[in-house]
């Protein structure tokens, strides 16, 4: 396509803002994770891109091993409130894309009527902040508080409407035809679901499973309120990284940022194929 | 080897009705070409004989037994999806053993059928292929494999043809033809192109909005239309149909076509049947390929409009604004756009249809 130089000039440069903005950030933390506390703690003194003394030391100290001039004794270190995240955050997907696929499914092949998808989205508007406050009262009741799985039980609730309408915009836009060539040659619909249209939707669980984790990965809010000290997850934990001494602990938070970082972008990248393709139903001609 | 009974057939979707009683008697191993233009009906017909749609009234009958409530799985049809349908998640093989699976076949038997098939269709190096990223011609025998390996008794295919290419089309037509006398099984077929239907069928029941227009071998669709709409829908290019008055002369009954003068006196009978009908507004029809260009002085005068030299034939544009015809020459006439040229209809070709209703008017 010929586009004019001055347009050119422009999708260049909106282009590399939108980098910058989200990767500058990044960088940042991740050259930060690396600096001893002399130099992420010099605010505005000496700033430097790259670490002069790089160091492994915030990572030993959030883990508690080491803490050379680090004068903070921490009350627990990182590894707890990472499997936490994990945990919660992996099973809160499996409910949320488990349900939301299911009834993605029935809806798109026998639903009638457009209110129940809609209402079922509607929850996502709804501000969790709102329903927060009850949901402790249930939680505290039901004996799920400061639980991994009470975490993951919730996470797959709020997330269960963001799944479910991704997953039914996928099923919406898949040929009925190839079930019913399934179906035609004696397939009971339940098997057609197992062994085709599930395996067909492959890239559309995939990519809808990354959005549904990050989601619940991400959460400070609800586990805020949900857990108290033994199931803490990874941004709970980072937000009590400082002291009345130091301040807070810049150098740890990034260390602990940038292993917050490695799930979604091992994930990212294990079905980048899938995103990138998208769906690509190549046997069918519209 | 199924005969299939179409008995009062209705469906509507809402307030509308898609198939408005329909009767058809698809004869065991018998060709069926179903064809019309898009929104005929035709491929709801043919989702109702598969099961895929519940027909609204009416009953379809295998051989006598009702299908009404028969799921699609249980009634012993293959069919060959416009779109494919292929599954894309398998390779060409796991593709055409999945029937075949799904009646528990012995793993032996699978392997000897699909190479079979697949040796048939010409697919045989490309079984461990993934299927995702086959050309659309393969595609498409992958899509008839799929389907004939299970031999069924009744193979519908809805418009398989329509996405390949012109020259992968004519062979596939006689493929499928071939593919139909080594199984002999009941074969309907879905199409909008009627040198499809033309070419495969045995009978071709032609569709429009919803209605039956006839049913029929090719040549006698071809040769006489029930009406108006076969007349200009078979053939390409369809009937010549000008209007018209009866009017009698010396020479007996003629057409009088206008500003085109009188038509040269039709047949006895054919002037017998016009008289017993009783109307004198009249569509004159004939076929392109009946005219034939005549001494001046002879015939109707007509203004070349436009000449298509396509190879084989030459088609010529003929005839003034509201009266235009087509004629089908030799591929080296000495015609030309501007001139004007006498012609002449072949005497027996002369088709009369009553203006009002449509419908042919023939000998009782």
């Amino acid at each position: 396509m010929n586009r004019s130089l001055p347009f050119e000039v422009f999708r260049y440069a909106a282009i590399s803002l939108a980098l910058a903005v989200t990767l500058v950030p990044t960088l940042w933390m991740a050259s930060m994770a690396f600096k001893p506390i002399a130099e992420w703690s010099a605010a505005g003194a000496d700033l430097t891109w790259w670490p002069k003394n790089p160091t492994l030391d915030n990572f030993r100290f959030i883990f508690g091993t080491s803490t050379s001039d680090l004068i903070v004794a921490l009350d627990r270190t990182a590894g707890k409130p990472i499997l936490s995240s994990l945990l919660s955050a992996v099973f809160g997907t499996l409910i949320a894309m488990g349900c939301g696929t299911a009834a993605a499914y029935g809806l798109s092949r026998f639903g009638s009527g457009k209110n129940l998808p809609l209402a079922l989205i509607q929850l996502r508007l709804f501000p969790p902040m709102a329903v927060m406050i009850p949901v402790m009262i249930m939680w505290a009741f039901l004996g799920l508080v400061d639980s991994w799985w009470g975490l993951a039980l919730i996470y797959g609730i709020v997330t269960l409407p963001f799944a479910f309408w991704l997953m039914k915009t996928f099923f919406d836009d898949m040929p009925r035809e190839i079930e019913d060539a399934a179906l035609v040659e004696g397939c009971s619909r339940s098997r057609v679901f197992m062994k085709i249209t599930l395996p067909m939707m492959r890239p559309a669980l995939a990519s809808s499973a990354l959005f549904v984790f990050i989601l619940n990965w991400s959460d400070y809010l609800i586990a805020l309120l949900l857990t108290t000290r033994e199931w803490v997850t990874i941004p709970v934990y980072m937000a009590s990284l400082s002291s009345s001494m130091t301040g807070q602990l810049y150098g740890a938070k990034a260390a602990l940022g940038l292993i917050a970082a490695v799930p979604p972008v091992i994930m990212g990248i294990a079905i980048q194929r899938h995103l990138v393709r998208g769906l690509t139903f190549g046997a069918l001609k519209q | 080897m199924t005969a299939i009974h179409l008995e009062n057939l209705v469906k509507r979707f809402g307030a509308f009705t898609a198939l408005k009683t329909m009767d058809l008697e698809i004869r065991d191993g018998e060709f069926m070409a179903l064809l019309g233009p898009s929104g005929c009906g035709k491929s709801t017909t043919m989702n109702m004989i598969a099961g895929m749609e519940n027909p609204s009234e009416g009953r379809i009958l295998f051989d006598g037994k009702d299908m009404n409530g028969v799921a699609m799985g249980r009634r012993g049809v293959g069919f060959v999806f416009q779109n494919y349908a292929i599954f894309t998640h398998m390779n060409v093989y796991d593709n055409l053993a999945y029937g075949l699976r799904m009646r528990r076949l012995p793993e032996s038997e699978v392997d000897g059928r699909v190479r079979k098939t697949a040796d048939f269709l010409q697919l045989g190096p490309l079984l461990k292929q993934p299927s995702a990223k086959l050309s659309v011609n393969i595609l498409q025998r992958l899509a008839i494999g799929r389907s004939a390996i299970v031999e069924p008794a009744i193979f519908l295919l809805d418009e398989p043809l329509s996405n390949v290419d012109a020259a992968f089309r004519a062979v596939m037509r006689t493929e499928l033809k071939h593919l139909q006398r080594q199984f002999r099984q009941t074969m309907v077929y879905v199409t909008h192109d009627q040198l499809e239907a033309m070419t495969m069928a045995d009978r071709i029941a032609v569709m429009d909005h919803g209605v039956l227009q006839q049913v029929g071998t090719p040549l006698e669709v071809y040769n006489n239309p029930d009406n108006l709409f076969v007349a200009g829908f078979i053939g390409a290019p369809g009937m010549n149909l000008l209007k018209g008055e009866l009017a009698d002369c010396d020479r007996g009954l003629v057409v009088d076509l206008g500003a085109l003068g009188r038509s040269a006196p039709l047949d006895p009978a054919l002037a017998a049947a016009a008289r017993a009908n009783g109307t004198r507004d009249v569509v004159y029809g004939f076929r392109p390929e009946r005219v034939s260009l005549a001494a001046s002085g002879e015939g109707m005068m007509m203004p070349v409009v436009f000449v298509e030299r396509i190879g084989a034939r030459t088609i010529v544009h003929l005839g003034p604004d509201g009266q235009r015809i087509k004629a089908v020459f030799d591929n080296d006439v000495a015609v030309e756009a501007g001139v004007s040229v006498a012609v002449a209809v072949e005497p027996g070709s002369v088709r009369l249809f009553d203006a009002a209703t449509g419908q042919c008017i023939r000998e009782a």
